[in-house]
């Protein structure tokens, strides 16, 4: 009785009934892909494989696995179900291009490659922060500032990525102690760029201390961003960044200050690092942000690198601490929406980017393919090429595993499709790691082969045991608990997404 | 699903009809943050699982232990479930989505115009 | 709105299309008279039309004793059949002219206002609007496309696109469709092939459940070609709004089809949801379809504020505010077409009486049981 409709389907004109429109008769289905986790004793999501996801009662995936639903005895779930691409009446879904179109949207931050550059313009500091990674503190310009040979080797490289727009960053040490090194490698870029029909987004990232105005003028010229620290009130914030005899707080809250009023609000952000003294304070941290102006803050773990895991006393805190602290900021943030003042948590805003929108969101830390080489580059300031911000910090305690190569030495094919790069990239997907390719979170998270080798000595890296994992985890469950507990907070996560209040 | 707790050891002997393979290594895997793990074959289709318990073990009890087990192995051959019935479909969607020519297929279904409009006889251009 | 008249027609063979004018000196093709006849005058014309009834005193193609020329404007443009039945198919005083392409369609939904016809009209609407096109003013800012469904003129349907770009390239054309067409990806790429950039394509959605989608439009397979037409316009950078009907088939699951919209096609340049008009099979699929709009205000106003959140353009078309919560009046849009736009003797009374759509003439034996004035506050 259930043909295809024929031409004269339509030739009487005369009105058919609901089931008639079904393709079944006998209620059998096939399974698409999904993945399933429990979100608390009540509830679990389902997440297909674009990344779309329903929430729902606990046992609704065995009942499906099952064969148990049915569209009469459960209508809403089972049209869900269909309309989701959980299910299939047909053994190959008629709307397949659709999920294979998404599929392909979601992962189109690759389109571009690389373009992330980071430049380590020096390697001084004035300040002596205990969990800082690499900084000198010295005046050894000479030493521990990037060399104008490698500034230009660098810029070389960047014009050869086949991104049409690629940001450089210039990193520390304190890049500002280096201006005139940004001066040369700005003036340099520009001009490459113009030749090579690029363009190209300008970021400092600085501690604000050695601010002039002739800097602010040259940023505001050029249109650069700046990108500084700070920890939260003055209590914290001075404990952490220790600045021999001043006060580094005040240098960062004068420096915002004047950037803003210069650049606009927009064109200056912050990013606070987590210690174990900050962790006690998750609402003071917030109210510091809130008291400040600032639109976002984000809630940074400490990274396992470099000087911060030398200084475990002061540093090495569990993962369990960090995810309290974590929901209890996110909690007071949250809050300050609901009273109508918008403040949002970026690291959050990234996770719900990825499981809200259809859009791809390419964000180094939580992506697979992995960040490293595939979104970002690193040029030390020494002229060795690595492949993300902590893989120079792990060498400089002397392991170079995730070198590529040298400023000058080796070729754009050597460093981005050389013997490293391939070894990488045996660990750049989630979807082929233990434990995370039946993970229910896979597609909102990532690979990190560079944390895993920190951590637990190799580029595939050990789930159970892994604080990125717990941690990321621990985060996406408690966003969705969040979101399907409450409409209001769903809805202030939407303004997150798109910044739209 | 027998099994039997030592002091520090917990081994249960379970039927590989029942939980294959993969299932078992992909659900114990989760476990070896807390206990050292061992999977041996045992005679006929049955698997030993024994958990050691270290020091990082938590203080749940083995009871409780047993209980979490039997959820987690059920949880796993459901996932295996979904992975073997969907590997073809899978593979389908990433070989679309990537592919470098697009093949753009004409549907199957009917237009359904009682007066006899065919698209297939609309000309490309 | 009177859209058509009659008179007796002498010596007409063929329809006739033609711009009207009272000005014998105008550049039209149809002259309009209702006093003397200025003999010498019309030979420049093609056609004469008369209140006068006066069989063979002209020996030009002529329709007389026509009861008036109210309805009609200098410069709007209108249909002779040789029966003497004059339809005005341009009216230079609108901004909602539309040409219906066909009475043909291939679905049959359950509220079609406009039910359709099982004969072949595409010869004699083709043949009409190859006429018009030229004629209609440069200036015309949009013109609407309807039917039945305008795709099934195939091979014609492109012809007249062609004659609109290149005749109005300044006008925007906006084509309700089912879409169901552009499934074939031959026809969608020849469409792209045409870059025709004031062209946008209406299409209806009326579920995220291709079952219910069905149901709704009585077709099977409608939603999958539908959607797969909607990915190869998509594709070929065709621009297309979204169309929802509100009614109780498309209510319970409106949440859901929104997230399916802003998910699935979030290329949609504009997405609308639209009140129920009572006309064509409506009436007839009452209790199918009849659901207060005060009963359906929560739901709509989760999935408008949803798309609107994540930055989707969205509009209401034919509701009225008093029924509409407050928090979505915003997206309420002065919808409905001039010539079928009334308001109740209650109305009257209302504060928000001008930025109110108001409703369907049709609507006037079935509406909301909450229209009230809303008082000045």
């Amino acid at each position: 009785m259930l043909t295809d409709s024929l031409p004269n389907e339509n030739a009487t004109r005369k009105f058919k009934e609901f089931e008639y429109f079904g393709s079944k008769s006998d209620f059998s289905y096939y399974l698409l892909p999904f993945r399933f986790h429990n979100i608390n004793e009540q509830r679990e999501i389902l997440v297909n494989e674009i990344g779309d996801f329903l929430i729902v009662p606990t046992g609704t995936a065995e009942l499906i696995i099952e064969r148990k639903i049915n569209p009469i005895a459960y209508p809403e779930l089972y049209g869900d179900l269909i309309a989701n691409f959980f299910i299939s009446e047909q053994p190959i879904p008629s709307l397949i291009d659709v999920l294979a179109t998404r599929y392909r949207t979601k992962k189109s931050f690759l389109d571009y490659f690389t373009s992330l550059h980071i430049f380590v313009i020096s390697l001084r500091c004035e300040h002596t922060c205990h969990y800082c990674q690499v900084s000198r503190v010295t005046s050894d310009k000479s030493r521990y500032d990037m060399s104008k040979e490698h500034i230009d080797a660098g810029i070389e490289m960047m014009m050869q990525s086949p991104n049409p727009h690629v940001t450089m960053e210039f990193q520390g040490g304190e890049a500002l102690l280096a201006f005139d090194n940004i001066i040369y490698a700005v003036e340099k870029a520009k001009e490459a760029a113009i030749m090579r029909k690029k363009t190209v987004s300008y970021v400092i990232c600085t501690n604000l201390a050695p601010l002039t105005e002739e800097m602010l003028i040259y940023f505001k010229e050029n249109n650069i961003l700046i990108s500084t620290s700070l920890d939260g009130p003055d209590f914290i914030h001075n404990k952490n960044r220790h600045k021999p005899h001043s006060n580094s707080y005040q240098y960062a809250v004068n420096g915002i200050i004047k950037c803003r009023e210069e650049l606009g609000a927009e064109n200056v952000s912050a990013l606070l690092t987590t210690t174990n003294l900050s962790l006690q304070y998750p609402e003071e941290i917030v109210d510091e942000y809130v008291r400040l102006g600032f639109k976002n803050m984000f809630l940074r773990p400490i990274s396992p690198y470099g000087f911060a895991t030398r200084n475990e006393g002061k540093n090495k805190y569990v993962t369990q601490e960090f995810l309290e602290f974590y929901k209890k900021a996110l909690k007071k943030i949250i809050q300050y929406n609901l009273d109508g003042h918008f403040i949002r948590e970026d690291y959050a805003s990234i996770i719900l980017k990825k499981m809200l929108t259809p859009f791809p969101v390419g964000y180094v830390d939580l992506q697979s393919p992995a960040g490293l080489i595939n979104s970002v580059i690193v040029f030390n300031y020494d002229g060795e090429i690595y492949a993300t911000d902590e893989s120079r910090m792990l060498a400089e305690m002397k392991d170079f595993t995730f070198k590529l190569g040298t400023l000058g030495i080796n070729t754009y094919e050597e460093v981005f499709y050389g013997k490293k790069s391939l070894e990488l990239s045996e660990a750049f997907l989630n979807e082929s790691l233990p434990g995370c390719s039946d993970c229910a979170f896979q597609s909102y998270c990532g690979a990190d082969p560079v944390f895993n080798y920190t951590t637990q000595g190799d580029i595939y890296g050990h789930r159970p045991t892994s604080s990125f994992c717990q941690r990321n985890m621990e985060i996406m469950r408690h966003l969705i608990e969040l979101m399907d507990s409450d409409k209001k907070i769903e809805k202030i996560f939407r303004t997150w997404i798109t910044g739209k209040n | 699903m027998n099994f039997h707790i030592n002091d520090h050891q917990l081994c249960l002997l379970i039927d590989g009809r029942q939980y294959n393979e993969k299932v078992l290594y992909k659900c114990f895997y989760w476990y070896s943050n807390n206990y050292s793990v061992d999977i041996d074959i045992e005679t006929g289709p049955f698997y030993k699982i024994t958990l050691q318990a270290t020091k990082e073990s938590d203080s749940l009890s083995w009871n409780h232990l047993i209980e979490k087990i039997k959820k987690d192995l059920i949880d796993f051959k459901l996932r295996d479930i979904i992975s073997q019935e969907t590997q073809t479909i899978r593979e389908l969607i990433v070989a679309k989505a990537f592919a470098y020519y697009e093949i753009q297929e004409t549907p199957q279904t009917n237009i359904s115009d009682p007066v006899g409009f065919n698209p297939e006889n609309v000309l490309e251009c | 709105m009177q859209l058509k008249t009659k008179g007796k027609p002498h010596n007409i063979f063929y329809p006739v299309v033609g711009r009207v004018t009272k000005d014998h000196t105008a550049n039209a093709e149809i002259l309009l008279i209702e006093g003397e006849i200025p003999t010498d005058a019309i030979t420049r014309f093609s056609l004469v039309l008369t209140t006068l009834d006066i069989d063979k005193a002209i020996d030009k193609p002529s329709v007389y004793a026509i009861p008036g020329f109210e309805h009609l404007s200098e410069g709007d443009i209108v249909l002779v059949n040789t029966s003497g039945m004059i339809n005005t198919l341009y009216r230079v005083n609108s901004n909602h002219n539309f040409l219906l392409f066909t009475e043909r369609c291939n679905s049959n939904c359950l509220m079609c206002s406009q039910p359709p016809k099982n004969r072949d009209d595409t010869s004699y609407f083709f043949d009409t609007y190859k006429q018009l096109i030229p004629l209609i003013p440069k200036n015309c800012f949009e013109l609407g496309i309807t039917g039945g469904e305008p795709t099934l003129l195939g091979e014609r349907f492109f012809q007249l696109l062609e004659l609109l770009a290149s005749n109005l390239p300044e006008t925007e054309i906006h084509c309700l469709t089912n879409g169901r067409t552009f499934a074939w990806p031959h026809i969608t790429n020849r469409l792209g092939e045409l870059s025709y950039n004031r062209l946008m394509l209406g299409i209806p959605i009326y579920s995220d459940y291709y079952q219910l989608h069905d149901y709704v439009v009585q077709a099977k397979g409608a939603f999958d070609q539908t959607i797969q037409g909607l990915y190869n316009l998509a594709k070929n950078n065709i621009r297309v709004e979204l169309r929802i009907v509100l009614h109780k088939q498309t209510i319970p699951r409106l949440a859901q089809l929104a997230k399916f919209i802003y998910k699935n096609l979030p290329f949609a340049e504009h997405i609308t949801f639209m009140g129920l008009e009572y006309q064509g099979y409506t009436p007839h699929n009452i209790d199918k379809l009849w659901i207060d709009p005060v009963d359906y205000s929560d739901i709509l106003s989760e999935a408008i504020n949803y798309l609107s959140d994540y930055g989707m353009n969205v509009s209401i078309y034919n509701s009225q505010l008093c029924t509409t919560p407050k928090n979505i009046w915003q997206f309420a849009r002065k919808s409905i077409s001039d010539w079928k736009n009334i308001y109740l003797d209650e109305c009257n009374k209302c504060a928000v009486l001008n930025e109110c759509g108001g409703l369907f003439q049709s609507n006037a034996a079935k509406h909301s049981a909450y229209i009230k004035a809303i008082m000045q506050e």
